[in-house]
């Protein structure tokens, strides 16, 4: 792979993003930007187009969800995929209804290794 | 009961009036015949001693109109007997007069009584006669004689028809009421004396007890009755023995068990009217099966309102634990995560060749690791995960978790015992989970058995119809279980050292342990008891402390849901 995966991460919790930024981007495979905040993450995902979006499910001001519905409406987003990483372990909180609005989804629970989503988002960017 | 004038008064009335007359024509009339005079007065002494034996005699006695006529005419009798010891009258003709008059009041009847009087009057009158008495200047005086024993046989008559029989007439009446009152009562009455004799019983007890008639059954004991059961015929012998001991109403239920009757028994101490002490027992018996029936359903209701109850209160814990777990798991997990994501930055980062360092890392791995399956087991509670009910062989389903706990098994020296009825139980459940809870409970089962001697497990599977109310069957929608159904029972037995029945109603709570703090985390049956909930089942268990527990696990039969896929 010539050019670098774009990778935007949205997650409320500053030190995760700084150490998922710091364990991707160290082969220069990744290229990472973070939000901290749902709004910020849209801004974001619209100005930077990224190959993949890894979204918390419960932050401050947003749902994961409501996020990942947003980036759904609108056009230049909708087609960028989701991966939720997310502490909350039970699957019933990612539910139906969030999977028709977000399309196909991906769930990754907390925690988990750099290499385990290293390994995810390849996979998830291999498929069609 | 006693009359104000009683018969044996009245008996001791007419000694008394022969003692006074006696003495009256001893002391103040001139004798004619003085030697005689002295055996006046032997027979006055004589008379009082009789009447001490007399006073013993016990009241009842005297309402046998024998005994009580023979009173009446022998001191009738003896009253002209002491006019003539006292020698007033010279005449043997007085006495016989006497005699005569008292012979004719033997009889009971007034028709006999005058017959009596008329022979008797024609008798004495020719002995009149014969003397010569009738003729001459005394003649008069004597001829009166006649008349005058008619008219007290009349007086006497009189007496007897009015007030005795119509006294004895009554007695009678109120007899035939008490009968009548004791016939027609719905209970079942008798009078029993020390040894358990029966002295009276009503027909409902006679019939009741299947004898053809009361003489049957009279002067037969309680043995009799309780169809030779020596030892119910002892326990009802032991209560009239208790009445007759404390003099007092005993009271008590009993089982008739060739009847399937309870009875409520009233024993009643019967006592004689003259020591007062008790001389034989009176025993009531009412049928109060229905009410004891009645009483055992509310019983029953109530313990499974209880049961109920404390289930819901179990499941309100387990719910907002539940809540708890998963807000505990989200903060928790999230700074795990950046512990990962900070420890494998550092591991890449730091140089290689230092091998404390890449120890101290995979330290910290640990630990993250441990903490994190902690959280995972704490979640099983929350967690709602995905869950497929199908139909499974049940043996092959044994089997497996049997294979599993292999190891284990081996190595605690344990011995398996399989009993399965039938080979193709097909139950509805969910594989995984239910492997979760046989596993669990085949572990427990072997740590309970750890330091015993014995170390058995069994396993049984088989059919069931459920027939009795219990947790989660019966009649109710909620219920898994109707009465009726068909259920599939598994049985997880141990040979081990029970649980404590303290312990009892807290097995299922989450955290409760009875094992060390490091080998148990309290949540292996509380998981297995949600498990069960919601697969429709239910779990129950049995135990006795140093003997075994056995885990009943109750299934749904695949055939109950005919559409479900084969697994």
């Amino acid at each position: 792979m010539s050019k670098s995966i774009k990778v935007l991460i949205i997650d409320d919790e500053k030190d995760f993003c700084y150490f998922v930024k710091k364990n991707l981007m160290r082969d220069g495979m990744f290229d990472v930007i973070t939000a901290t905040s749902g709004k910020y993450g849209i801004e974001l995902a619209e100005s930077e187009q990224p190959d993949i979006i890894l979204l918390d499910l419960v932050m401050p001001d947003m749902f994961g969800s409501e996020v990942a519905a947003v980036l759904k409406e609108k056009a230049d987003t909708a087609n960028i995929p989701i991966l939720y990483i997310t502490a909350l372990a039970t699957d019933d909180d990612i539910g139906e209804n969030e999977e028709k609005k977000t399309g196909n989804n991906h769930i990754l629970p907390k925690p988990v290794r750099t290499k385990k989503l290293i390994e995810t988002i390849l996979n998830i960017l291999r498929k069609p | 009961m006693t009359p104000p004038f009683s018969r044996k008064k009245s008996i001791f009335f007419i000694r008394m009036v022969v003692i006074i007359t006696t003495a009256y024509f001893i002391l103040f009339t001139p004798a004619v015949n003085k030697q005689l005079e002295n055996w006046g007065y032997l027979f006055i002494v004589f008379y009082m001693l009789t009447n001490l034996l007399v006073a013993r005699i016990p009241e009842k006695f005297f309402y046998d109109d024998k005994i009580f006529y023979g009173f009446l005419l022998s001191d009738s009798i003896l009253l002209p007997a002491g006019i003539y010891f006292s020698g007033y009258v010279g005449s043997d003709l007085y006495l016989i007069y006497f005699l005569i008059v008292s012979l004719i009041t033997i009889s009971s009847r007034f028709k006999y009584l005058m017959i009596n009087a008329i022979i008797f009057s024609c008798i004495y009158g020719w002995m009149l006669y014969q003397k010569g008495f009738l003729t001459g200047p005394l003649a008069v005086s004597y001829s009166i004689r006649i008349p005058f024993i008619l008219a007290t046989t009349m007086f006497y008559g009189y007496l007897i028809t009015t007030r005795l029989k119509g006294k004895d007439r009554k007695i009678r009446e109120v007899q035939e009421q008490y009968e009548q009152i004791v016939q027609a009562t719905d209970v079942l009455m008798c009078i029993v004396n020390h040894d358990g004799n029966f002295l009276f019983a009503n027909q409902k007890l006679v019939t009741f007890y299947g004898y053809l008639n009361k003489k049957n059954l009279l002067g037969s004991n309680f043995s009799g009755i309780y169809n030779g059961d020596k030892a119910e015929a002892e326990k009802a012998l032991s209560y009239v023995k208790s009445v007759f001991q404390k003099n007092d109403m005993v009271q008590h239920e009993s089982f008739n068990k060739h009847h399937d009757i309870w009875f409520s028994n009233t024993l009643s101490p019967i006592r004689d009217p003259s020591t007062g002490e008790v001389s034989a027992v009176c025993i009531i018996s009412k049928d109060i099966t229905n009410r004891i029936k009645e009483e055992k359903k509310l019983i029953d209701t109530v313990e499974l309102l209880r049961k109920t109850r404390d289930q819901l209160i179990q499941k309100d814990k387990m719910a907002a634990l539940g809540r708890m777990a998963s807000g505990i798991a989200h903060e928790i997990r999230n700074p795990l995560e950046i512990i990962y994501m900070g420890v494998d930055y550092l591991e890449y980062n730091l140089p290689d060749d230092n091998p404390h360092i890449r120890k101290s890392i995979e330290k910290i791995f640990n630990a993250v690791n441990r903490t994190n399956n902690i959280i995972k087991n704490i979640l099983s509670f929350s967690r709602q995960s995905e869950y497929k009910i199908t139909q499974i062989p049940l043996i092959s389903l044994l089997s497996n978790t049997l294979a599993l706990a292999n190891h284990t098994i081996r190595k605690n020296g344990v011995s398996v015992y399989r009993e399965y009825d039938d080979e193709f139980l097909e139950i509805a459940g969910d594989r995984n989970m239910l492997e979760q809870v046989f596993l669990n409970l085949v572990n427990n089962a072997i740590d309970a058995m750890k330091d015993c001697k014995k170390k058995k497990l069994t396993v049984r599977a088989y059919k069931k119809l459920v027939t009795k109310i219990g947790y989660k069957s019966g009649y109710r929608r909620a219920d898994f279980f109707s009465i009726g159904d068909e259920m599939i029972v598994v049985e997880i037995s141990d040979t081990g050292k029970g649980i404590p029945e303290k312990a009892m109603p807290k097995i299922f709570e989450p955290f409760f342990t009875t094992k060390p703090t490091n080998e148990g985390t309290g949540l292996g049956l509380s998981l297995s008891h949600m498990i069960m909930d919601r697969l429709s089942g239910t779990i129950d268990v049995e135990s006795r402390e140093n003997q075994g527990t056995t885990f009943f696990i109750k299934l749904q039969p695949a055939s109950r849901m005919p559409d479900l896929k084969k697994a």
